[in-house]
């Protein structure tokens, strides 16, 4: 298992789907996926940690990732400990649509810019929180406590600068079996790498009755994608995302650079093979002058 | 233009060959001379507007604070001045005007090989051009990004990024098509007895940066495609919140513009392998080695571009990589110094203006060329990054090799086209000028950079404040001998004295021809019998 998980195994590749879908966007299927999603400026923070990431994820591209699992279930009956220690069910907690992060409290990077990212997000949302939609952060450190979890539930609720019930973001921690159910069921891939963790950086929404309907990508949200991916869940529908296309065509993780990369061999092979092809026939018919007296009367 | 076709006195001359007067008699001819002397007038003039900013932007630096722009004026001068000069000035320069004026005739051809496509590309750079020019007063103002266009700046701006890149990309195509046409043209109509080892080395210079330009330049208009999609339907190519990567900006980018440097350099190293020779009455030593070497510059300078990138982020191994290749490119250049010293070396040197400005070229490129090597070296670019070094090595590079080439061929070739010659002594005190007043301007950026001075910014700490006086001081001298230079040139070719025959005794074949040429150069078909450089054989004492 030598550059896989220790814990959860890694399941198949995405990179060849990659490939093909990026062809089919350079093919002219960007215009219209790109015009249904606005473009949401990040942060230069923001940039410098998902560079930061990238780089991490690079390392532990054989492990790390995600499979979707649209319309599966995530188990409801898994049980996690609150910011207080006490024993919950997920489906305790999971009453309504759900959004779930996996994350590790004690990331110096990523998870902190997802969480502050969907905090900054939560107050322009018109849908009731607790009542309409709950938040779940779920840390994948089973070395984590819940005292750290409570910690960082105070931040982010500090952070939102609005009210907002306690009860509608919770933080858990959990043991190792717990996450692995969790983080199997959902497809999400991770790897411990010395204090850190190469993971990727993804949320999902979830149903009451736990069905996946939606993976959202990368750290910025917009309240339009986070507002329809909570009505959908309360509607039970499931669909791939437009994100998740999106996704696929430019996504920065290596194994999707990989395809930016084929692309450009393609075009750099048809320049070279033109220009060869040319400067073979001007070589291979060399000289070739008019003859004298002249072109022009 | 017009003022010239009233002097021109040799009839069956190019100057009067056409049925047409006025303007429409040069923008629609297919003349490979008229094309070439199009570019030439086009070109200069941006120069000059190029000029104007640059002096505006080293009158800024003059004192610290704001001394007459402000920040945001500064960045859309320092931007267009990048843009201008280096698109519409140096990277079609050589090959538009002098390249198109002298290449047919100096392999004994009657024109280019597609001169109607010569013509079309005229007109899509002098369109292109026009984009530019209306992207600086439309929409939401000139673009601030310097000439790079860099993401995420780029793609967010809102200056008029979109239409300046669009005309960008017009002028790209217009070098490809220039490229394909000079290519074509040297393979194929080149006369009798006109071997590979007899082309004139601009011509051998030409051909290599025409391959430079065929195979370079589709990244550009690639690259700014990509700009364009990202700003106007928001691709997030480059944009790593939603995947995308800032850094394949600049390696794509660099790809097209570190081999474009070679665009700007090669040929004019080619026009100062053609002068030095003349001027020392000697054929250029190791000939070979020189026509080699461009093609070596522009094989090597295709996988460099990295070293432009060595702070933006990289892998160690690459930037080793692109270090070690940056070096190598340093060998032909350094044979190409070598061998016109060589040359030099007792030959019966007569120091007339375009000499003065071919021997200038070698120090100048020299310095820049040396300082390319500091900023090619990892761990001294890392501290110099930036900074103003960096202009003063990019000048001394490009100002100082390809713009004095420039200067060089204007003197050289210029009086054969318009058929009357210059003023010398004036001629000379403008060198003069201008030598001096260059190094007073970008040795003292150089040392500016060195400590600390960042480049692209209005203002700066007060200890750097005597220095960039100095610097400010330095371009009014060069502008001085600059304006010295043009009028004494112009007022030569508008109003001087006529000349027939072959004024610096040079033995390539456009000497041979009658001054100015006639429209299809030569009479009958040439037969070429010596080398380019073989004075003996051409006959010239």
């Amino acid at each position: 298992m030598d550059g896989q998980s220790p814990r959860c195994p890694p399941v198949t590749e995405i990179c060849a789907r990659r490939r093909q879908l990026l062809l089919s966007f350079f093919a002219g299927f960007s215009l219209a996926v790109t015009l249904l999603v606005p473009a949401g400026p990040a942060s230069a923070g923001d940039q410098q940690g998902a560079q930061r990431h990238a780089r991490a994820e690079r390392k532990g591209e054989a492990s790390a990732g995600l499979d979707e699992r649209l319309g599966q279930k995530v188990p409801l009956d898994i049980t996690f400990r609150d910011e207080s220690g006490r024993p919950v069910r997920l489906g305790e907690l999971v009453t309504g649509p759900t959004i779930i992060l996996p994350v590790y409290y004690s990331c110096t990077n990523i998870c902190n810019i997802l969480q502050g990212g969907l905090a900054r997000v939560i107050p322009e949302l018109k849908l009731t929180p607790g009542e309409e939609y709950r938040v779940l952060s779920v840390s994948f450190d089973e070395t984590e406590t819940p005292e750290l979890a409570s910690k960082y539930k105070r931040m982010y609720l500090t952070a939102m600068h609005a009210p907002f019930p306690a009860d509608a973001w919770r933080f858990l921690t959990g043991d190792a079996e717990s996450i692995c159910r969790l983080t199997d069921a959902a497809g999400y891939r991770f790897q411990r790498k010395g204090r850190d963790f190469i993971h990727p950086v993804a949320s999902l929404v979830v149903a009451r009755d736990g069905t996946i309907v939606r993976y959202l990508y990368g750290t910025t949200f917009l309240p339009k994608d986070l507002t329809l991916a909570l009505i959908e869940a309360r509607e039970g529908k499931v669909g791939i995302t437009i994100r998740k296309v999106v996704g696929y065509c430019f996504s920065f993780d290596p194994v999707a650079k990989t395809y930016v990369f084929n692309l450009l061999r393609v075009s750099a092979t048809v320049v070279i093979l033109c220009t060869g092809g040319f400067l073979a026939f001007l070589i291979l018919t060399g000289r070739k002058r008019l003859r004298y007296p002249s072109r022009k009367s | 233009m017009n003022l010239a076709d009233e002097t021109r006195m040799t009839t069956g001359s190019f100057w009067n060959d056409t049925g047409k007067t006025g303007i429409s008699a040069w923008i629609f001819s297919t003349d490979h001379k008229r094309i070439g002397l199009l570019y030439f007038w086009s070109v200069l003039g941006f120069f000059l507007v190029g000029v104007v900013l640059g002096v505006l932007l080293r009158i800024e630096l003059m004192a610290p604070g704001r001394t007459i722009m402000g920040p945001q004026t500064y960045n859309a001068l320092f931007t267009v001045h990048g843009v201008v000069m280096i698109f519409l000035f140096i990277i079609p320069g050589f090959q538009g005007s002098f390249g198109n004026m002298v290449m047919p005739i100096q392999i004994g051809a009657r024109d280019v090989s597609f001169p109607r496509l010569n013509l079309f590309s005229w007109w899509l750079y002098i369109t292109g051009a026009a984009v530019i020019l209306t992207s600086l007063f439309t929409g939401g103002g000139p673009p601030d990004t310097g000439w790079t266009f860099y993401v995420p700046f780029s793609a967010r701006t809102g200056t008029n990024v979109s239409l300046a890149v669009f005309g960008v990309f017009m002028i790209g195509f217009s070098s490809i098509l220039t490229g394909v046409n000079f290519v074509t043209t040297i393979h194929r109509l080149r006369a009798e007895g006109m071997t590979w080892g007899r082309l004139p080395l601009f011509v051998w210079s030409l051909y290599a940066t025409a391959w430079v330009q065929i195979l370079a330049t589709p990244i550009l208009g690639i690259t700014l495609v990509l700009i364009l999609a990202e700003r106007l339907l928001g691709t997030g190519l480059f944009d790593p919140g939603r995947g995308g990567d800032p850094v394949m900006y600049q390696h794509l980018f660099w790809i097209y513009s570190h081999p474009a440097v070679y665009i700007m350099i090669l040929p004019a190293m080619g026009v100062v392998s053609d002068i030095i020779p003349v001027f020392s009455r000697k054929p250029i030593f190791g000939y070979k080695m020189i026509a080699f070497s461009s093609i070596a510059i522009a094989a090597f300078g295709s996988l460099v571009w990295g070293h432009h990138m060595y702070t933006s982020g990289m892998s160690d191994t690459a930037i080793l990589v692109f270090s070690f290749l940056t070096f190598i490119v340093a060998i032909p250049s350094a044979i190409k110094v070598f061998n016109w010293v060589s040359t030099l070396y007792r030959g019966s040197i007569s120091l007339e203006a375009p000499m003065l400005f071919a021997l200038s070229f070698i120090l100048l490129f020299s310095i820049g060329g040396l300082s390319g090597l500091i900023l090619g070296a990892a761990a001294t670019d890392i501290h110099v990054h930036d900074t103003h070094f960096v202009v003063g090595h990019f000048h001394y590079v490009i100002f100082g090799g390809s713009g004095f080439a420039f200067f060089a061929a204007m003197h050289y070739w210029l009086p054969k086209f318009y058929g009357r010659r210059y003023a010398e002594k004036p001629a000379v005190v403008a060198w003069a000028l201008m030598f001096v007043g260059f190094n007073v301007m970008y040795f003292t950026m150089q040392v500016l950079g060195m400590k600390g001075m960042p480049r692209r910014y209005y203002d700066y700490l007060p200890e750097f404040a005597t220095l960039n006086l100095v610097a400010t001081v330095g371009s009014w001298i060069l502008v001085s001998g600059l304006m010295l230079m043009l009028h004494n040139l112009f007022r030569g070719l508008f109003q001087g004295v006529t000349f027939e025959g072959n004024p610096w005794g040079g033995a390539t074949l456009e000497w041979s021809i009658p001054t100015p040429p006639p429209t299809e150069n030569f009479t009958e078909e040439p037969v070429v019998t010596h080398g380019p450089y073989d004075f003996k054989g051409a006959g010239i004492p």
